[in-house]
Parts: structure tokens; C-alpha cells; sequence
């Protein structure tokens, strides 16, 4: 749906109070009053389809026989992309804005946790599993 | 009883394609999520003055009107099946 857009535009890499960057598009115009604008609008639609994830999150988990469980699944992974989607057009708009974390943060995370892979239980080093999708009895990847 | 009965057959690996009572209430709950999903993003795109809010309000519509499809024919279609009884384990 959003995926093949044009360029979204320069970023602006203001830097609010200390130091942490906002990565973020140049605002696109809305009312901004009372009125239930159009961002108003895009929010509800991300807000009704988180809520139905978490529904057919639920759904799937539930559901008895194979084609249903398929089909369900199916519907939850669209409804994820419907998400993905509205989250993206958002951002496009200028309505969100993300705040990357420190790269020295992350280092200090990775260096932490590349230490707590020696206590993994199995010795197995395949990279084979059976619930990759498209496997065994799982026949439809999405 | 019910257990010589069920022993008497081969040992199933998965339920078989029916439709329990707990499918069909989630089924009837999400037909009405994806209705009122449906008429919401329709009901948005008209008012939106944003064309790209606006096509992407009416993509939503379309793809909850087509997850409403894929779920009512679960309710068809298991009907089907259980009148031409594919169903070697099933008792009433």
C-alpha cells in the first residue's frame, strides 16, 4: 500500500534538549482544534488495528482445525501489515517522529547479552526449525 | 463408554475439520470486528480531506470487507461438510 512512495523527504535531525537526536518528517498541515481531524482519524485507525490484532492474536491461538487456524492466521498477519501500513503513512505525514537510542547504549547492551549466549542449554548449532514457515505442517507462509 | 467407542478408532493427530462451539463464537465475534472495522475506515475516508489518509482509510475498508469473506465461509462451508459426513470420528 505505502510501500513503493517517493521520497519521504529530508530528515530533520533537531536536536531537543541533550542529547538525543528526533528523526522525523516536516509536520503535514491538519486542523488543529476541537474537531476530529484527519490525524485524528489515522490515529483511530491504528488504535482499531492494534486492537484487532490483539483479537485475532487470541483467535488464532484458539481455533480448533487446520483450515481455520490457516485462514485466521493469515487475517492476524494482513491486520499486522494493515498496522504497519497506517504506522507508516504517520510517519510519512509527519505525525510521528522516533528517537534513536544512544549508540554506546546499544554497544554496551550487545557486548552484555553476546555474553549470556554461553548459557544456552543446547549444544545444537543447526539453523534448521521446524517452525519456519513453509515447513512441515505449517504449509502456507506469508 | 465414550472412551471404548473412541478407542476402537484411529488415534487422531489433529482435531478433525469441524467447527467447535468455541470457533464459532470467535468466528461470529470477528465477522462483527471486521464489520465495524469495515464501516469505520469507510465511514473516515468520506470525511478525510488528506488524499493519502483518505486512500489508505478506503484500502482498510476493502481488506476488512475481504477478512469477513475468508471468516463467513467458515460458517458455510462447515455445513457443507457435515451434511456429506467427511467426518470418520465424528459422534454425535
Amino acid at each position: 500500500m505505502n510501500n513503493n512512495r517517493g521520497s519521504y523527504g529530508s530528515y530533520q535531525q533537531g536536536y531537543g534538549g541533550s542529547s538525543s537526536p528526533t528523526i522525523k518528517n516536516p509536520s503535514t498541515q491538519f486542523e488543529k482544534g476541537p474537531e476530529f481531524n484527519d490525524r485524528d482519524r489515522l490515529n483511530d485507525l491504528l488504535a482499531t488495528e492494534k486492537w484487532l490484532t490483539d483479537g485475532f492474536n487470541v483467535f488464532v491461538r484458539e481455533t480448533s482445525h487446520q483450515d481455520l487456524y490457516n485462514d485466521v492466521l493469515h487475517i492476524l498477519n494482513e491486520t499486522h501489515h494493515a498496522c504497519r501500513d497506517v504506522f507508516n503513512l504517520m510517519f510519512e505525514k509527519g505525525w510521528y517522529s522516533v528517537h534513536p537510542e544512544q549508540p554506546s547504549h546499544i554497544a554496551d547492551h550487545y557486548q552484555k547479552y553476546s555474553g549470556h549466549q554461553n548459557q544456552f542449554p543446547s549444544q545444537s548449532t543447526s539453523s534448521y526449525n521446524q517452525y519456519q514457515t513453509g515447513v512441515g505442517q505449517h504449509p502456507r507462509d506469508y | 463408554m465414550y472412551r471404548n467407542q473412541y478407542s476402537q478408532q484411529q488415534r487422531m493427530n489433529q482435531p478433525p475439520r469441524v467447527l467447535s462451539t468455541k470457533d464459532d463464537a470467535y468466528l461470529t465475534d470477528a465477522l462483527s470486528w471486521e464489520l465495524l472495522a469495515a464501516k469505520k475506515a469507510h465511514s473516515f475516508a468520506s470525511q478525510c480531506s488528506d488524499q493519502q489518509v483518505k486512500h489508505q482509510a478506503e484500502q482498510l475498508c476493502e481488506l476488512h470487507q475481504q477478512h469477513y469473506n475468508i471468516l463467513l465461509n467458515h460458517l458455510s462451508t462447515n455445513q457443507q461438510d457435515y451434511e456429506n459426513q467427511t467426518y470418520p470420528h465424528f459422534h454425535n
